[in-house]
This record gives structure tokens, C-alpha cells and sequence, in this order.
């Protein structure tokens, strides 16, 4: 069937395109304008036309983000009419795609939790999904690296890790953190060494650099620093970009680093301020480098990382007062509630900096729209925040609401710069999906998947991109008016890529050993999947980069 | 053999299309049991949110004691493979973890990996008899119970006991252990023993690391857990009735439903062995099971054991996680997977709503 979206403004930075003009459909893929007519006709007069969303870092899935329902069972609670972001994968995919975002990524996937967290992706309806494999305190790998085995050797554990566990890229955690967790740390940063394997957080890191690279994994390494949420933690990141040493590599919530301490002499107790000019100008140094930004919301949430030796350091300030440290088999889990508080000094800051990121950003493709939901709140904030990116005057508004040292420690208020159209794309299409190395998405030129959102154009931002004029999935008209219309299923993205059998058998023997549980125990095998009919597979493979 | 109807034999496709009648024509229905392969779990859950139905699986008790103490105060705890690997000092609180195996496996190796590695491993115990094989220290729980003396020891590590006390000796214990492990049964303990266990635990992390380890349940209770987490962002005690997840351990408890005459039929998934509730026999049931006799239940319908005639996601017990387990035997001459009998069924009572649903809008057009 061929389909015209007909007479809306579509915005396309990766084409130079914004303009009113159609977008033309046929099997689920964008095409170039034919010379026939259309079998259906989509009114987009009066729209805005964009490719659809795409989403980086959200905890949608795992062990964790089921733990937090069953710490806050209050918070995941689904009212009639009002799905919830805490809730059900069902509301999640409902919440995404009624904004527009037709992809979202899980980036914290354990390896010996792969099979519960790709059940869990696979019911999230409406969206393509994918999931991070999480590496850098497992025993295993510290034990290649301990040894001073071959590059090629922690390359091919990386490969059968991926595989095995079917993600899309691979993330490191605070690498060796956890570790020093489990042996009674509460600091760690990059030059620290993981005390039972003489071991530095830089080593473990450069080891897992290397290896994304040799593997030609589309997405850089994807980095959760050390240090995260502390004054000071502006030189975690900027060391961090450093020892990338030029090798791709991105940053996950970087608001969250983007703290610089206010007395360098006794970080702690100072307090911080914003860091986001000096990180803006690293990143402008660096085209190696991206980041997403982790924006702070108001209200109640969950925090979840895998950081246990953060989430321990950060428990004190668990409201309300209860919360979980999970020592896994690698990481493992913490989750500790947050208040984020409405007009408190230290929540404003934050919200402060988030914004400030992105308006500085050298390049908004590399300074990518997120909340590390449920970290910094949840994802259905994305309208609001577009919104204050686009309006100039509602950031005043907002600002002017909030304690005076939001405004003394940010350069938020000074800053005229109001998100174009084109330039909210890059920020949550083209940007992301670059950033994946998903190249049928993020853009509206033929040959693309035929995911697009289209929003009625209106001053409001915040209820334009709240609830989409119409969302189409691979073709499929999914969202009318903000509601659901189709629950189609999406597909689970994951890498094609081989693992070496050597590397295999090597790893059999080690998990008999440590788990009485080989290879087989870890694998994803379709067949875990029996509910899906055979022309509708749950995953679709992404190819490494050439 | 696979399908009987009131007893008798007949085709499956006669037994599912009895199963879809005797559930649509229910005002109240229930599904329970939820002893199978996540798979499974997961069509049951859209079953019931289809039907309306309420949902409890055979594991609840177990499950509920730490979903209580979870809920109320957090956790701190590790895994079977970190135990292994890191503990120093492991505590057996009660009974069941010695019945279980573990306390002994646990007694056979020494740390391995981080700063405990190297040093031996001792076994101490609280309120359970031990195991004559396996050299421990064993502490009495006293006659207060095992929630009261995780409560005493709890007050002596943090200094808040003040004398000499039968327990300060175990205190002094977890307190020097490096990486320390506290291993019980939620089900022995209770809410309130867990919620204990949780808080002693975290207050020996301000000085050293000790962590909880919970048995797991038989009966596949930690994968209804995660199914229902992620279809109905809340515990496995649902009910569909209102055309939303409700969660309520109390209301959507099975006996006590059936014991209050709140349900007027049931779904009874156990394709792993579970003892057969007593409902089953008086309320119009529907049983898939992996050992049928076909006297169970009204309907009884035979389904492939999962990880022996077909490979499946299940609960892992070593590995705490579920995990693949690849099928044992030979599938020939198996039964379809409860995985593929309840997707039958759910299709059949999709495309035929459950005739209820025209009686509650009469209902409520009358109101």
C-alpha cells in the first residue's frame, strides 16, 4: 500500500529538509516521491512531520527496574486512563509511542540476566527495543585483563557476551566498581584499583574501548563514569574522555557529572556548580565523543544503576527511607528512591545544568535528549523539556520560580538560544539513532523505516509533543490523537555478530565451574519466545559497521 | 493420553474448547498455580487481564513473606554464586536452608574471589538443628522465635544491647566477616523475620559487607514475580476485574477466595509438580498439568514438562535468575507446552468474549 503524508511541514536535519511538503510510504520503508498516486492519504496540514523518536538510555527492562516496582508498588500503580511511566511494559510503550518515539533502548542489560530482560523487552508493545550488555566487573573478564591476555582474547569474550546475550552494544558500569564494592570501597574513580585483581578502573576500560572498536560495534562504548552525582565529578568525565585516548565512546547522563565542586579543597562539603561550559567544550574538542544527558524532573522517582557502590553512597538520602544494594554476580543492582524536590536549591540546580547542556551543545546530534529515566525522572518529561529548550520566555518563567541558586550556579539564565525544529530532531532522531549505528531510522529518506511521527504544530510544545496527531510503525498508524489505535509489537534490535569458538569453550568451562551451569544456561534462544508467530520474529539483527 | 472431560478421555481440541467454555461462562474466574516455564506465566497473566480474572500463584506464601519485608524496608543480598565464591562467614537462620542442601554445599568450598579469598569459610547457624555432617556453630533462637533473635542480634551489632548475651558472640562474628551472608527461607521466617534479617544486614555494611541470600520456592514463584512485575508493574496478586491490574494480597489469595465464595471457576497451571488444591475438585476447574491422571479437575489437559520434554525459561536455582534450560529428554510423543495450550485458549476466548461481560453492562445499566 502506498501512503502519502500530505501537506505537513516535515523537518529532516539529516536532509537539510524543513518544509511543507508529503512523505511517501510503501512496505513499511519511506520512498521517494512516485509517480502514481496514493492508495491512502494522511492530512498532515497544519503538522509537523518527523522521523520517529528514538530513545538511548531508559531502564525499561531487567531485573533492577522490577526490583523498583516491587520497592515503590505505589509508584507503579496504573490508574484507568492514565498509564504510568513505573508501570507495565505495556504502559511504557503505550507512554513512548504516544509521544512519538517509535525505538528505545534498555542500556543495562547483565549478561547473566539477558534471558528475564529480553522476555521483559519483548513486552514492551508498539516499539522496536534493544538492550545494552553490561561488562566491566565480571570475573571473568578481570581475569583476562589481571592476566594480561591478549587484546584479541578480551575482543572475543566482549563478542561471545553480546551474542550470547543478543544486545545491540555493550556498556561499562563504573568499571571495577562494584568490585571494590564487594571488598568494602565507597570511593572509586578511574585511577583506583580493584583491590582483588590489581586492577585499575582506566585498565578495565581501555579494555572494553578496544575491544568495541575491533568488533566494530555500531554504538561507541557506552560509559557510566565513576563518581557519578558528586561535586567534582566534572573531572571523572574529562579524565574519562581522555583515557578514550581519540576511541569513540559516549556518555550516559552526563548531567549527572556535569558538577563541578565549588571548593576544589574539600569536594564534599562545598557543594557544586555547573560544569556544563567546560564539558561543552570538551565536547566540541572531541567528535570522538557523545553524551546523553540524564535531565532532572520534579517529583518522586526510583533511582536505578547498577552502581552499587554509588547506589550504597547515596542510600542516606533514599526518600522514602528504604532501599536495595543487590551484590550480583557482577554488578548486581541498587535502587534508592528520590524525591527530586519541586523548587528545592539542590533539584533546581540540577535541572539547571541539564538544560544549560543542551543549549550549549556544539552539536545537538551528540548531546542526546534523555532523563536516564527513571533517574532523573521519568520519561514522559520530554515535552515539557523541549518545550523550555524551544521558548526562550517559558525558561525565564521556569527559572524565575526557582531558588536564586539555580541561577547563580548555571549559566542557564543567560542563555538566548531556542531549539529549532530541526535541531529537537537531531536532538531525539538523527542524534540517537546515529548514535546507534541504526541507519534505516532517524531520518525521513527513502529507504528509511517508515517510523514518523507527525504533531500538530502549536505554541504549546509541551502539548504537541505530549500526544502525537498520528504515529506510524513500519507503516502502520499506531497513534491517532495521542491513543493507541494499533498494538503492533515492534522487534528486539540486536548485533550480528560472531563468537569465536575458542573463546566459547573457554567460557563454557569457566561458568560450569562457577555457576554448575554452561553457555546454555546464559543463551536467548527463540524458542523462549513461543507466543510470537513465526512471521513475526522478535529479533531483528543489526549489522556491525564496515 | 492428554485431555479428560469430567474423568472421560476425549480429543484436546474437545478438553480446550471446554476449558474456553467454562472460563468465558464465569462471572469470577481464577488462575492459579503458575508452575511453569515464564512462557507460560506470561499468556496466563493476558488470560487472566482477558478474562478479568484474578491471579495467584501456588508460591504466594513464600514469595509474599519477602515481598512484604521488600516492600517495607528494602534489601541488601547477594547471589548463590557470590556466596560461594566470596563468603567468609556464612549464618543459616532456621531449618530450611539446612533441608535444602544449601548450608552443606556451602560448607565444601572457601572463598575464591576478592578480599575473603584465601581464608576458610565458617558455617554458623540461628534456631536450626544443623547437620551432624557439616561443622558449625550453632546458636539458639530462643524461645521468642527466629524473627525475635534476628531483632536481638540486630541491636547487639549495632551496640544497642547493653550486657552480657547468648548472642553477642555471633554479633562479634558478622561484624569481623568480610564479605558475610545470611542465608534463609522467607517462608520459615515470615515478613517480619526478613524485614529483621534485611535490617541487620544493612547495618553491618556501615563497617563491613554482609549480605542476604533467600531460598527460593519449588514452585516457580520468583518467575511470576518478574511476569507479573513487567505486565502489571506490580506483585503477582492481581485481579483483572475492574479491567486494570488491582494488586492485593489479601483479596486475590486464592483459598481465601474460594473459601469466601468469591470465584465461580478456576484455572489451575501447574506443568511442574505442585500439590493439587483442594478447590480443584468442587470448583469448576480447568487443570494443565505436566502429570495428569485426568481425575484433577473438571477439565484436565496434559502439557509438556518444561526443561525435560521441551526446553524452557525457568527459574534457576544455583543461578537465582531464570534462566534456559534446554529440554532433558525427547519430546516425541509429549503433549504441546502450557505455553501453547493456554495461547490456544486465550485465542478461542478472545474471539469470544466472556459472555460476563454483556451480563456486568445490563448490571450497570440498571444502576
Amino acid at each position: 500500500m502506498l501512503t502519502r503524508i500530505a501537506g505537513g511541514r516535515v523537518v529532516d536535519p539529516t536532509a537539510g529538509r524543513d518544509s511543507v511538503s508529503d512523505v511517501w510510504i510503501e512496505d513499511g520503508r519511506i520512498v521517494a516521491t512516485p509517480d502514481r498516486g496514493p492508495d491512502r492519504t494522511i492530512d498532515a496540514a497544519g503538522c509537523i512531520v518527523m522521523a520517529g523518536g528514538v530513545e538511548v538510555h531508559s531502564h525499561i527492562a531487567g531485573g533492577n527496574v522490577v526490583l523498583a516496582r516491587l520497592l515503590l508498588p505505589e509508584l507503579g500503580v496504573a490508574e484507568p486512563d492514565a498509564p504510568n511511566p513505573h508501570g507495565s511494559g505495556r504502559d511504557v510503550g503505550l507512554l513512548y509511542a504516544r509521544m512519538g518515539y517509535t525505538t528505545a533502548v534498555e542500556p543495562a542489560m547483565p549478561p547473566v540476566n539477558a534471558l528475564a530482560t529480553q522476555l521483559e523487552l519483548a513486552e514492551i508493545p508498539l516499539l522496536d527495543r534493544g538492550g545494552l550488555c553490561v561488562m566491566g566487573n565480571d570475573d571473568q573478564l578481570l581475569q583476562l585483563l589481571r592476566d594480561r591476555e591478549s587484546a584479541d582474547a578480551v575482543r572475543d569474550l566482549v563478542a561471545l557476551n553480546v551474542a550470547t546475550s543478543r544486545a545491540l552494544g555493550v556498556k561499562v558500569i563504573n568499571a571495577g566498581g562494584a568490585d571494590a564494592f564487594k571488598d568494602g570501597a565507597v570511593r572509586f574513580s578511574l585511577d583506583d584499583e580493584v583491590p582483588a585483581y590489581g586492577l585499575t578502573s582506566r585498565q578495565i576500560l581501555d579494555g572494553l574501548l578496544d575491544a568495541v572498536e575491533a568488533l566494530k560495534v555500531p554504538h561507541p562504548l557506552h560509559v557510566h563514569c565513576s563518581n557519578l552525582g558528586l561535586p567534582g565529578a566534572d573531572d571523572s568525565l574529562i579524565e574519562t574522555l581522555a583515557a578514550a585516548e581519540g576511541r569513540r565512546i559516549h556518555f550516559a547522563h552526563a548531567q549527572f557529572y556535569a558538577y563541578a565542586a565549588v571548593d576544589k579543597d574539600n569536594p564534599l562539603t562545598g557543594g557544586f556548580r555547573s560544569a556544563a561550559p567546560r564539558i561543552a567544550e570538551a565536547l566540541a574538542r572531541h567528535p570522538n565523543a557523545t553524551l546523553d544527558i540524564g535531565q532532572v524532573v520534579f517529583g518522586q522517582t526510583a533511582t536505578i544503576s547498577l552502581d552499587i557502590l554509588r547506589q550504597f553512597s547515596g542510600r542516606k538520602a533514599a526518600s522514602p527511607r528504604k532501599w536495595i544494594v543487590n551484590a550480583g554476580d557482577a554488578e548486581g543492582g541498587g535502587i534508592v528512591p528520590f524525591r527530586y524536590r519541586d523548587r528545592g536549591p539542590t533539584s533546581s540546580l540540577q535541572f539547571a545544568i541539564g538544560l544549560e547542556m543542551m543549549l550549549l551543545s556544539p552539536d545537538p546530534e551528540r548531546t542526546i535528549l534523555t532523563t536516564d529515566h527513571p533517574n532523573g525522572g521519568p520519561f514522559t518529561a520530554y515535552p515539557r523539556i523541549l518545550h523550555l529548550l524551544m521558548d526562550k520566555e517559558a525558561r525565564d518563567r521556569e527559572v524565575a520560580a526557582h531558588p536564586k541558586v539555580a541561577a547563580e550556579r548555571s549559566g542557564l539564565a543567560a542563555i538566548e538560544r531556542e531549539y529549532t525544529l530541526s535541531e529537537v530532531a537531531q536532538l531525539t532522531r538523527s542524534g540517537p539513532a546515529k548514535l546507534l549505528g541504526l541507519t534505516d531510522r532517524g531520518h525521513l529518506r527513502p529507504g528509511a523505516r517508515a517510523d514518523v511521527a507527525v504533531y500538530r504544530d502549536q505554541a504549546d510544545r509541551t502539548a504537541m509533543f505530549a500526544r502525537a496527531h498520528r504515529v506510524i510503525k513500519d507503516g502502520t498508524v499506531i497513534v491517532e490523537d495521542g491513543e493507541v489505535v494499533a498494538w503492533t509489537r515492534g522487534r528486539t534490535l540486536q548485533l550480528s555478530v560472531e563468537a569465536d569458538a575458542g573463546m566459547a569453550r573457554r567460557t563454557e568451562s569457566y561458568l560450569q565451574g562457577r555457576f554448575g551451569a554452561g553457555l546454555s544456561s546464559f543463551t536467548v534462544p527463540d524458542a523462549a519466545f513461543p507466543g510470537r508467530r513465526a512471521d513475526e520474529p522478535v529479533f531483528e539483527a543489526v549489522a556491525c559497521r564496515t | 493420553m492428554t485431555a479428560w472431560i469430567d474423568g472421560r478421555a476425549v480429543e484436546r481440541d474437545a478438553a480446550v474448547a471446554a476449558a474456553a467454555e467454562l472460563l468465558a461462562g464465569a462471572r469470577s474466574p481464577l488462575v492459579a498455580g503458575l508452575v511453569a516455564e515464564a512462557a507460560a506465566v506470561q499468556v496466563a497473566y493476558d488470560l487472566a487481564r482477558t478474562l478479568g480474572a484474578s491471579v495467584d500463584p501456588a508460591a504466594s506464601a513464600a514469595i509474599y513473606a519477602d515481598l512484604g519485608a521488600l516492600a517495607s524496608a528494602g534489601a541488601m543480598a547477594t547471589t548463590p554464586a557470590e556466596t560461594r565464591g566470596r563468603a567468609d562467614l556464612v549464618l543459616v537462620v532456621g531449618r530450611a536452608p539446612w533441608a535444602s542442601g544449601l548450608a552443606r554445599d556451602l560448607s565444601a568450598d572457601a572463598p575464591v574471589r576478592g578480599r575473603a579469598a584465601g581464608r576458610p569459610r565458617t558455617l554458623v547457624a540461628l534456631g536450626g538443628t544443623g547437620d551432624g555432617a557439616v561443622q558449625h556453630v550453632a546458636y539458639p533462637a530462643g524461645e521468642a522465635g527466629i524473627p525475635a533473635a534476628l531483632g536481638l542480634l540486630r541491636g547487639l551489632v549495632a551496640g544497642r544491647v547493653a550486657g552480657p548475651h547468648p548472642l553477642a558472640d555471633l554479633a562479634a562474628r558478622l561484624r569481623d566477616a568480610l564479605y558475610g551472608v545470611v542465608v534463609y527461607d522467607p517462608a520459615e521466617i515470615g515478613a517480619l523475620g526478613a524485614e529483621m534479617l534485611t535490617g541487620l544486614v544493612k547495618d553491618l555494611n556501615e563497617t563491613t559487607r554482609c549480605f542476604a541470600l533467600a531460598l527460593g520456592d519449588p514452585y516457580q514463584g520468583r518467575t511470576a514475580v518478574q511476569v507479573s512485575a513487567w505486565s502489571t508493574g506490580q506483585g503477582p496478586r492481581v485481579g483483572f476485574g475492574r479491567g486494570r491490574p488491582e494488586h492485593d494480597p489479601w483479596r486475590f489469595d486464592a483459598a481465601r477466595q474460594v473459601a469466601a465464595g468469591e470465584v465461580d471457576a478456576a484455572l489451575w497451571l501447574a506443568a511442574l509438580p505442585a500439590p493439587l488444591p483442594a478447590w480443584a475438585g468442587t470448583l469448576p476447574t480447568v487443570a494443565l498439568l505436566g502429570a495428569p491422571t485426568g481425575a484433577e479437575a473438571r477439565v484436565v489437559i496434559g502439557v509438556a514438562v518444561p526443561g525435560e520434554t521441551e526446553g524452557a525459561a525457568l527459574w534457576h536455582p544455583g543461578r537465582a535468575v531464570i534462566a534456559w534450560q534446554e529440554a532433558g529428554a525427547s519430546a516425541a510423543g509429549a503433549p504441546p507446552s502450557a505455553a501453547a495450550t493456554l495461547a490456544d485458549l486465550h485465542a478461542r476466548l478472545a474471539a469470544a468474549p466472556p459472555r460476563r461481560s454483556a451480563a456486568t453492562s445490563e448490571l450497570s445499566a440498571s444502576c
